[in-house]
């Protein structure tokens, strides 16, 4: 063999031996396999194994009102204190303006609500105390409810039983699952969608006149009933206990009630809970979840056990999921769905059969083709493109990267584009060989002319692919992945694979003339 | 050793520069035809970049006149299509807000229940989420052309690249007018194709360009005209052949590669038609308003 040097043979033959290895688990794909080797499998997106793909947005809104509603009853018991009588409050949408009698105590009422929050903007304006939401508070305010939100969408998730959910954060306010094998995608969105924020309240009956006005007075709220919204209950707005302390909740059958859920406390929880039903036996406990009164029952005898159940309109799944969502904890605010797309298992099965046979026959097609046009160097180059088809998958399973259906389209796109190179260096050729008759001349002189144009052509592609990674979602990175690795390996098996194949052929068949 | 590759001649001597103004008028029409459609008729937009719902079910003895009958009569934007067979229908509705509608699909789903086989897929896209794709889309596309002109730029002299930006312009132009015309759903994987197309229609350009540069440099008498058809027949095999592997590839795909994935082979197929088309007829006589040497002036 003339001017092939053994180390550049060793290294094509070890590569291409290192991809076909490599593709094997791909190809073989055991699902359950934690052989190390088969673990370097392609992952298959959530668009061709079947699953879930939820983006959420955390209603970052709610909570900055909730805020604002804070400082509107701090501001209250702080002037109450103060004995400072407040003449007007206007809550705007960042701010809360309040209005005073007299402007003598207005800085030490300043300087107290400052010791409750600190980091708020807070400017006096003779008998006005205008107090801000700044945009760092707001930071604060958004990054902890996210921080929180993570954390009970995971337990939810977790305790709804998918396997190998992925959950991140997305951007400033959202969160990003990814469900692989749902089937019932409507039953995960029901578990998000409710914020689950359980407290109870002590019942006010003898207020009459607050309920007939649907007007509470300071300190009180006026909350509807779950199943009747005209069912009405006055209820002090100060929890007596929530569902932050709660350690356990469980679905359960009453013989007298139904479905319940039952729950305990922890310590704290059974403490409070004790003394405020020991305090208020006579009086009905309403049990409030997400803005509705789930059930208020009259306290007939002190509760210190710190366990007890919710009795509802439940059937058996509701029971269990809101057990689910009370273990989980609450959700500091809603959380919108704002993008879906869900697969089921059939379409995702189907775009792999369609995908493989789309693959298998443009592949067939391309040899066919590259054989007519070119003869024995049409099927050189057919090794080549196998074999960069099998380092593109080896390539995908080692990186662990995602296949998707665009991904996939990549795959085929690149079958066609990949001999793009080989017919650059073959044209090469064809020209070199009218100019001179030595064999081996003429292959160094169309493989190195063909290379500055190949190179260029590729990297063109490639800057396509990688913005496209860059700015793209989800399945069209699939997509990006797959070109740019085709791209990658086809240059590589068209200088390298396909230069030593020629070079192995024309030493072996022994060519004296060159006809392409 | 055998081969078909005699059939296109070794040093081809097809006069492509001769018909350039014949190209260049039916290129102008295309692209103002195609400027006219996109503004009036526009594209079909998918729910990536209108926002909405879309459920795919798969049906057994429920023609798509019963599902349309039962759901037309809660739902007043409801529209179905089949896809692919008759047995599998697409549901689209246009939703308002993020919220109604993951109450729609739930209800969409409660409805034709007992007529459906098995729920394919269901997409919902919220409508700040398709703005942002859309916007998100359009600067994929912008940044992939100028990073590809900037690389352009550094390889080549700047007339160069001057070609390859009316090339590639006139290729994206056209493409999507093709698209507004034959109704293809435009949607993420549209962007995709269209960005693939750029960098495929540049990397034919860049190819006979090459090949431009290297006759400047050998040729130094030749008349420009004549180095450029020079040049194109030089390159022109290489053209055929690697636009006819594509496309085989593709319609590969288009066919069998399943209903969802068709709109994507479609927009690929016509950018790479276009796109070689373009770097022949377009993008080389575009070379001619230049002066690339001194003795060209009378050109």
């Amino acid at each position: 063999m003339k001017n092939y040097p053994i180390w550049k043979s060793f290294t094509v033959v070890s590569l291409v031996l290192l991809g076909i290895i490599f593709a094997i688990p791909s190809i073989i794909y055991d699902e359950s396999s934690e052989n190390w080797f088969l673990k370097n499998k392609i992952n298959l997106g959530l668009d061709l194994q079947g699953g879930s793909y939820l983006l959420l947005e955390v209603q970052l809104d709610v909570l900055y009102k909730e805020e604002l509603d804070n400082f509107v009853d701090s501001v209250r018991l702080i002037s109450r204190d103060q004995a400072v009588k407040i003449e007007k409050i206007n809550i705007q949408e960042n701010e809360v303006v309040v209005f005073f009698s007299n402007k003598e105590k207005i800085k030490n009422i300043r300087d107290s609500f400052f010791q409750m929050y600190r980091g708020i903007t807070l400017q006096i304006n003779n008998n006005k105390l205008s107090i801000k939401l700044n945009d760092e508070y707001r930071k604060i305010i958004q990054d902890s409810a996210i921080k929180q939100s993570l954390e009970i969408v995971r337990k939810r998730i977790d305790e709804s039983g998918t396997k190998e959910p992925l959950i991140q954060r997305s951007g400033k306010k959202r969160i990003l699952l990814q469900l692989p094998g749902v089937k019932d995608p409507e039953r995960i969105k029901d578990l998000l969608g409710k914020t689950a924020k359980l407290t109870f309240h002590i019942v006010d009956n003898e207020n009459t006149s607050a309920l007939q006005n649907n007007l509470a007075p300071f300190g009180k709220i006026i909350v509807p009933d779950m199943y009747d919204e005209n069912t009405k209950y006055l209820l002090d707005k100060r929890a007596v206990v929530g569902g932050e302390n709660l350690v356990d909740a469980k679905g359960s059958f009453d013989q007298t009630e139904g479905h319940a859920v039952s729950f305990r406390f922890d310590t704290e929880g059974a403490q409070k809970f004790g003394k405020v039903t020991t305090n208020n036996i006579g009086k009905n406990l309403a049990v409030v979840l997400d803005g509705v009164v789930i059930t208020a029952p009259r306290i007939s005898s002190a509760i210190t056990g710190g366990s007890g159940i919710i009795t509802g309109n439940f059937n058996a799944q509701e029971a269990s999921d809101l057990a689910v969502l009370l273990r989980a904890g609450a959700l500091p605010a809603p959380l919108e769905i704002v993008e879906e797309r869900s697969v089921g298992a059939g379409l995702g099965a189907d775009s792999i059969a369609a995908g493989q046979i789309a693959a298998i026959i443009g592949m067939v097609l391309v040899c066919i083709f590259m054989i007519l046009i070119y003869g024995t160097f049409g099927a050189l180059a057919n090794v080549s493109l196998i074999v960069n088809l099998f380092i593109i998958i080896s390539l995908l399973g080692t990186i662990g990267a995602t296949l998707t259906l665009p991904g996939i389209a990549g795959i085929v796109l690149t079958i066609g584009m990949a001999v793009d190179a080989n017919v650059l260096i073959f044209e090469r050729i064809k020209e070199e060989s009218l100019k001179q008759t030595k064999v081996f001349q003429i292959v160094k002189n169309g493989f190195d002319r063909a290379m500055s144009t190949i190179l260029d052509a590729n990297i063109t592609t490639l800057i396509a692919a990688v913005l496209l990674f860059a700015f793209g979602s989800g399945p069209i990175r699939g997509f990006s992945i797959t070109l740019s690795l085709g791209v990658i390996a086809s240059m590589f098996t068209a200088l390298m694979l396909t230069n030593f194949l020629v070079y192995m052929y024309l030493s072996f068949a022994n060519k004296k003339e060159l006809k392409l | 050793m055998f081969g078909l590759n005699k059939i296109i001649p070794v040093e081809p001597n097809i006069n492509f520069l001769g018909l350039r103004r014949n190209f260049l008028i039916f290129s102008i029409l295309a692209i103002l035809i195609s400027i006219g459609l996109l503004s009036i008729k526009g594209l079909n937009l998918g729910i990536d970049f209108k926002g909405g719902t879309l459920i795919e079910v798969s049906t057994k003895n429920t023609s798509i006149g019963e599902l349309r009958e039962i759901l037309s009569s809660s739902y007043s934007d409801v529209s179905l299509q089949e896809f692919g067979n008759e047995n599998i229908i697409l549901i689209r509705l246009q939703n308002k807000s993020n919220h109604e509608s993951i109450e729609t699909v739930n209800s969409v789903k409660n409805l034709i229940q007992d007529k459906v086989v098995e729920f394919r897929r269901s997409e919902f896209v919220g409508p700040t989420i398709s703005s942002e794709l859309l916007f998100r889309g359009f600067q994929a596309v912008s940044f992939a052309l100028i990073a590809i002109l900037i690389y352009i730029w550094l390889r080549f002299e700047w007339q160069f690249g001057f070609g390859a930006v009316v090339a590639l312009t006139h290729d994206v132009l056209f493409t999507l007018g093709l698209l507004s015309i034959l109704n293809v759903e435009f949607s993420l994987a549209t962007i995709a194709a269209i960005l693939t197309i750029a960098g495929y229609s540049i990397n034919d350009t860049v190819v006979i360009f090459d090949r431009v540069r290297e006759n400047l440099r050998k040729y130094k008498k030749l008349e420009l005209v004549d180095l450029f058809n020079l040049s194109v027949n030089n390159t022109l095999s290489r053209t055929i052949m690697t636009s006819l592997t594509t496309l085989l590839a593709l319609v590969s795909l288009f066919i069998f590669g399943g209903e969802v994935i068709r709109p994507f082979a479609l927009t690929m197929i016509i950018g790479v038609i276009i796109g070689t088309y373009s770097s022949v007829f377009i993008a080389v006589p575009t070379l001619l308003i230049f002066k690339f040497r001194p003795q060209d002036e009378d050109d």
